[in-house]
Formats: C-alpha cells, structure tokens, sequence
C-alpha cells in the first residue's frame, strides 16, 4: 500500500463512499500522514470553485443538448431501411475456436465478392481499372460474413478489415465513429509506411467495435504519391466533431487523394 | 435506475472534473470530457443499479480520457502524459485481437478495458488488490489481463 493517501481513496473519503470500516480506518490514515487533512480541505475547496464556476443547471442543460444530438443520430440510424445481411450466428462456440478461426483468417487472403454485398466505393476519382476499394468481415462461428455499405453491427463485433488498393501505391485506413473518435488502422501510427501492397490485403489484425453510438464509419484513402498522414488525420478529426456530416460526406482532402468509405450502422441486429 | 443530472453532478462533477485534469492536463479539455462521462451515465441509466457510483464514474471518466488521448494522438508533453497516451493506444492492440470482447460477451460481463486497468495500476498507484475490486474482477483476473499486455506495458513498467 502506497504511504500517501492515493487520489481516489481522497475522493471516496470526501464523498463518504466506503463501507464503514473502511472509512474509518481511511480517515485515521489520512489524519496521520503530514498534510492529509489538508488535502481533503482543498479537495471540498475545489469542489465548490467547481459548482460556483460550472454551476448544475448549465451543466445538466449541456449534457442534455449533448444527448439529443447523440439520440438523433441514434434515431436517423434505427430509421434506416432494413436491409438484406446474413443472419447472426449466435457466438456459443468455444473461445479457442472462436479466436483461432480469426488468427486463421486474418492470415488468409480474403475471397473478393463480387455480390451487392462487397463494399460500396465512395468518392474515387479513378475511371480506370480496378478501383481501391475497402472490405470488411464480421467474425462469426461460421464463415467469415462480407459486410455491405450500412450493414448493422454492434459493440462487441469483431471485424477484419482488407483493403484492394486498385494500383495505388500509397494508403491508409481509418475510422470515425458517432462519438467523433477517430482511429487509424493502417498503417499503426501516423509515422508508419504508407506503401499499399497488391491482391487482396488483411490488415494485420481484426478490430472489434467499441461502444460509441450511431455509427462508424471506415475511409479508405488512396495516392499515387506519399501524403501527409497527420493532415489526413486532422480532416478526419474535424470531419468528426460533426455526426451528421462524419456520417454522410467524404472527408475533404485534395484531388490528389482518392477515398472510398464504408459506413457501419450501430445497433441491435435483427 | 434514473439519473438526476443536476443532483449527480452536483456531488459527482467535481470529482470527474479532477480525474478529467489529471488524465488530459487541460482545463478546457477536462470540461469537456466531463460532460461526456455524464452523457454517457445518462445513456446507461437504466442498467444502473449502484447507489454509490463514484467508482463507475472515476472509471467512465479514466475511459472518456482514454478515448481522447487515442484519438488526438498528441505529442505527450512529458513522460507522465507520454505514459498515459501510450496506455490509451494499448486499446487498439487490444481491441483488434478481439480476445477481451469475445470473452465478455460469453461471460455476460460488462467489459472493464485492460487500459483502464493499466492506468489504474501504473497512473494511480493501485494495488492488484485493489484494482480488482474497483473493476470488479478476481485479482488473477487482474494479473491475467495485465499479463496479456506483458510485452507492451514492461516497458512502462520500468518508465
């Protein structure tokens, strides 16, 4: 046990929130260690600065304004006309099964469909030839299942992610999600290697899906010369900070880039 | 179970607000997040059953934090902020391997991110004891999870 009372163990004391042993004896060790009790007096100090600054009608009105935009997204999503997907497989299969069907298939080349359900190319300014383009595969018991553009998914979904470059020697992968994160697939970190390779290419892992609402959405974005990845991820954050926008429009970048994106809406399945 | 957003704040919001500092080591910022850790209390009202949530929302907040850090990728200011930041990136790790999910969602738990846990042993200070009972796992459970990220947090172990 640290000698200094940690942060959190002061914020339980000052809200009270111990069993009552607990409290007790975490007070006594607050009042013997040098300064204790004077942390706790700046502690309920700094709560009240807080109150006074951000008082709780302001704060309850921003948090409410804040959900409506979050509940409007969520609504526009669950008003989205159903479409056709393959019917989930419930995962009641063992673990290691599970997890060794992805490590098998992240390390496998991914069949290219050429059904309605293969990703849907957004935005690309090429005319000729094969086309960059992004797919994504929900892990299930069974077969891999091609996700199409506003497929529903869920938190927890496990999802492969390839990518055609169609030519293109340079590229990268991200996400926005409802929650206006942005995440970079590939390459793993802004500084990485943007050379795309040919074929059918898994990225080197399968990505689950967090809990952010609404939506996420993947870009695939595409050059015939190396680009500034850090540019790329500010446009994708600004394009993020506005739902409604992340959702539906192309991430501005300039004509030398090319993107494709595939949209993922959030939700229950049926 | 309902949530009163003034009444919560008002005994609650001080503190996120200081959890929101410490991990973002900015006023504006931590106010911001701040308001999020709420709207996200609010979008899980119904499946609250805590009387005393000071624990789930120091946790909400530390993941709120986290998520930002993620996605700003900022140039850590020191080596404190250099630790959190490589921390918050853990979750890409984690998340694409898709162990953790795939588990929780046969378990039926809620999923506590093995990120929060590392800031929680390594940021804060706390015991394995500790985090175990404030993540509501077994203490194996604990080291297990830790275990699994070995490779990667040994270096921040000795940072």
């Amino acid at each position: 046990m640290p000698h200094r009372t940690p942060d959190w163990l002061l914020e339980r004391i000052a809200l009270g929130e111990l069993p009552p042993e607990e409290l007790a004896a975490a007070r006594a060790r607050l009042a013997s260690e040098p300064g204790g009790l004077e942390r706790l007096a700046m502690l309920e100090a700094d709560d009240g600065a807080t109150l006074a600054k951000l008082p709780p009608s302001q704060v309850a009105a921003e948090v409410e304004r804040r959900r409506r935009v979050v509940e409007a997204s969520r609504s526009r999503s669950a008003s989205t006309p159903p479409r056709r997907w393959l019917p989930a497989v419930a995962l009641g299969v063992p673990v290691a099964a599970g997890l060794a069907l992805l490590m098998l298939f992240s390390r496998r080349e991914l069949p290219e469909e050429s059904r309605p359900q293969q990703a849907v190319l957004l935005e690309t300014t090429r005319t000729k030839g094969l086309e960059p383009k992004l797919l994504i595969h929900r892990q299930t018991a069974g077969a891999p299942e091609p996700l199409a553009d506003s497929a529903r998914v869920r938190a927890g979904d496990v999802l492969q992610l390839s990518y055609v470059s169609g030519g293109r020697p340079y590229g990268a992968v991200l996400s926005v999600d409802g929650r206006g994160a942005v995440t970079l697939h590939a390459p793993e970190s802004p500084a990485g290697p943007l050379e795309l390779k040919g074929g059918t290419v898994p990225l080197p892992s399968a990505y689950a899906l967090d809990d952010a609402p609404a939506f996420e959405r993947f870009f695939f974005v595409t050059s015939d010369v190396p680009f500034d990845m850090n540019a790329l991820m500010e446009s994708a954050r600004q394009l993020a900070r506005e739902p409604e926008r992340a959702r539906r429009e192309p991430l501005p970048l300039p004509p030398s880039l090319s993107q494709s994106s595939l949209l993922l809406e959030k939700g229950p399945r049926t | 179970m309902a949530i009163d957003v003034e009444a919560c704040y008002r005994r609650y919001g001080p503190m996120v607000l200081r959890r929101c500092r410490f991990l973002l080591r900015d006023e504006e910022r931590a106010v911001d997040a701040m308001h999020d850790v709420f709207v996200q209390l609010l979008d899980h009202q119904e499946a609250l059953k805590q009387t005393a949530p000071s624990s789930l929302l120091h946790r909400m907040a530390t993941n709120v934090c986290l998520n930002r850090l993620r996605s700003e990728r900022r140039r850590p200011a020191d080596s404190d902020e250099e630790l959190l930041v490589r921390i918050a990136s853990l979750e890409d790790m984690e998340a694409r391997t898709g162990a953790v999910a795939v588990l929780d969602r046969l378990f039926g738990r809620e999923q506590v991110s093995t990120r929060t846990i590392a800031v929680l042993h390594l940021v804060d200070g706390m015991t394995y004891e500790e985090v175990a009972r404030e993540v509501g796992l077994s203490v194996s459970g604990v080291r297990k999870r830790l275990r699994t990220l070995r490779a990667h947090l040994q270096e921040l172990e000795a940072a």
